[in-house]
């Protein structure tokens, strides 16, 4: 199934992936495919319990007695033997920090998985001092996690994986139980390592109003994957929206409304960049430089046309 | 609870003193011989002299009275019982008689020998902790070849006992937003049964991810530290003067 020529353009491969945990019936993944390009940001969004923490875990080698065939920059992963060519490889940061940060200070967290790498002190040290200043968290060496906030423990749990200079990056959930100001930096990180480093990462989201900022690609997982596209094609799709459960991200919904307004554009922008750049081309190609909104008899219509299919109102 | 006592013991760590600059190596080795020393001890002024440097050693490491007092209490009440109790139940020679009460001359010499013994070791093993960073007990004891899958059992309680007492105070929150109140009847008691059968769930699926997580930073058997300790001849000088001491005690 590996072909050469995978074996340089492919970060990560997966075919036929089905899991099942041994303490249930039924299948949590079923038959799963993935093709991710090297340096290439795909999101993986689904409901909750799609099984999208299960394909992470999976990706990253823990978790045993799977089905089918999982390659890593054109190796496969099996058992014991490449475990230590997949810590050096993938790094995972997961949902819950606590989960993760389980040292008594920061330094010694960070310093952990470099540590388990096998590198000399001093690399060690620089390691962990250039991953908490990436991070702007210098200060917090020394201190005990417990004292930290979530969004704090959150940074120092991506810290400990940015230490290990992963080549793939799985990121569960990073955005969520942040607060605004908090999720808007953790959002920025993400945008700046996409474009300063030259690693994958897969990000499994709930978030649809990040995933424009911080992937290229978006597969929709429920048990199997359901559908796979950029993130235009896949908010586009309505019926798959509503199939589902996904809603599309805010900035497009306001467009989707503005159109009901008259305001006219072939695309509709994804994110607050998107919309800036839509707006400038369309002003500045406009006779009087300025937009033209209107209201006519389709307009009511259109507008409660979108609130039904937003679920913005609740019938009994 | 494990929150109240252990949340801030080492509030003070960051202080200078000579106990705060001795090394954590040496200081172990100090401490820990000491204790060891004083807990054997069957003379009562000898072990009121270990009563008395311990109480000096504290002076010497500048922490705040109150705090001292306020971490001991606990510990102190229990001591004082147990003083009582023995005092009261040695047989021997009766010193004075209160109704049905006999206090006895063997009972009174073997409650304040354990009384002193008692606040030696404890002030000493308070100093211990409350002087060094949890980190650097770590990775003194690591580095003094320690067992180290107790090591890493100290390691992992120190971090989650936070977490789980946060889990149990979250859960209690809940439990009684909703109108639970603790009380001695079988509805009660039959929530808290389930609540804590819950939080075992919990707690082990919790040890489940943490295992994980572990493995994919590459985990395997063994938790690597780093440490800086530097040993100076003061350190070397310090930690004999103490063994000695400890020795001598005996003598
Ligand atoms: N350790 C486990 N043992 C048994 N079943 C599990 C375990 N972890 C997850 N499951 C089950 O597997 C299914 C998929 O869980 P998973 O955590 O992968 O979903 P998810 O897409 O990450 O959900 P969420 O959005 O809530 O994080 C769920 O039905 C869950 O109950
Ligand atoms: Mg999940």
């Amino acid at each position: 199934m590996s072909h050469k020529g995978d074996k340089k353009e492919y970060a990560v491969v997966v075919r036929n992936l089905s899991f099942r945990y041994s303490n249930q019936d039924a299948n949590v993944l079923e038959s799963v495919n993935l093709d991710i390009k090297r340096g290439e940001k795909v999101a993986i969004v689904g409901p909750n319990g799609a099984g999208k923490t299960t394909l992470l875990l999976n990706i990253n080698g823990i978790l045993r007695g799977y089905e089918g065939y999982i390659e890593i920059f054109g190796r496969r992963i099996d058992g014991r033997r490449s475990r230590k060519e997949i810590v050096r490889d993938v790094g995972m940061v997961f949902q819950d920090p606590d989960d993760q940060l389980f040292m008594p200070t920061v330094f010694d967290d960070v310093a952990f998985g470099p540590l388990n790498l096998g590198l000399s002190e001093d690399e060690v040290r620089t390691r962990v001092k250039e991953a908490l200043r990436m991070l702007h968290i210098e200060d917090y060496e020394d201190k005990n996690p417990h004292r930290l906030s979530f969004g704090e423990r959150k940074k120092i749990a991506l810290a400990t994986v940015l230490a290990m200079k992963p080549r793939i990056l799985l990121l569960d959930e990073p955005t969520a139980n942040l607060d605004p100001r908090s999720r808007s930096e953790l959002i920025s990180i993400l945008k700046w390592l996409n474009e300063s480093n030259d690693f994958t990462m897969i990000i499994a989201t709930h978030d649809v109003n990040a995933i424009p900022d911080i992937a290229d690609r978006v597969f929709v997982l429920n048990r199997r994957i359901i559908a796979e596209g950029t993130p235009r094609e896949i908010f586009s799709d309505a019926e798959l929206m509503e199939k589902t459960n996904l809603e599309v991200p805010d900035v497009m919904k306001l467009f989707e409304l503005l159109r009901c307004f008259g305001f006219n554009c072939d695309e509709l922008p994804l994110s607050i960049d998107d919309a800036v750049e839509a707006l400038t081309k369309i002003i500045e190609t406009s006779d009087g430089r300025h937009i033209h909104l209107h209201i006519h008899e389709h307009t009511h219509h259109g507008v409660e046309r979108l609130r039904e299919r937003w679920k913005y109102e609740h019938h009994l | 609870m494990v929150n109240e006592m252990m949340r801030d013991v080492d509030k003070y760590t960051a202080l200078n003193s000579y106990i705060h600059r001795f090394d954590p190596r040496a200081k172990i080795i100090s401490f820990i011989s000491l204790i060891f020393s004083v807990v054997f001890l069957s003379d009562i002024r000898t072990t009121a002299l270990c009563l008395a440097v311990s109480l000096v050693l504290l002076i010497i490491s500048k922490i705040p009275l109150r705090f001292t007092l306020r971490k001991l209490m606990f510990p102190s009440v229990f001591i004082i019982f147990i003083f009582i109790a023995l005092s009261l139940t040695v047989p021997g020679e009766a010193l004075f008689r209160f109704y049905i009460i006999t206090v006895t001359y063997e009972g009174l010499y073997e409650g304040v020998l354990i009384v002193l013994r008692a606040f030696s070791a404890l002030i000493l093993a308070f100093l211990l902790v409350s002087t060094t960073r949890f980190d650097d007990i770590i990775k003194a004891l690591n580095s003094l070849r320690f067992p180290k899958p107790l090591t890493q059992i100290l390691m992992l309680s120190y971090r989650y006992a936070f977490v789980f007492s946060d889990e149990i105070e979250r859960m209690l929150t809940a439990m009684q937003a909703r109108g639970f109140r603790m009380e001695a009847k079988m509805h009660s008691l039959k929530a808290i049964g389930k609540a804590l059968g819950m939080l075992f769930v919990r707690c082990s699926e919790r040890s489940e991810r943490v295992y994980e997580a572990m493995l994919s930073r590459g985990y395997s058997s063994e938790i690597k530290t780093l440490s800086n300790f530097n040993m100076r001849a003061v350190d070397y000088v310090l930690c004999m003067l103490f063994l000695l001491f400890a020795v001598f005690l005996h003598w």
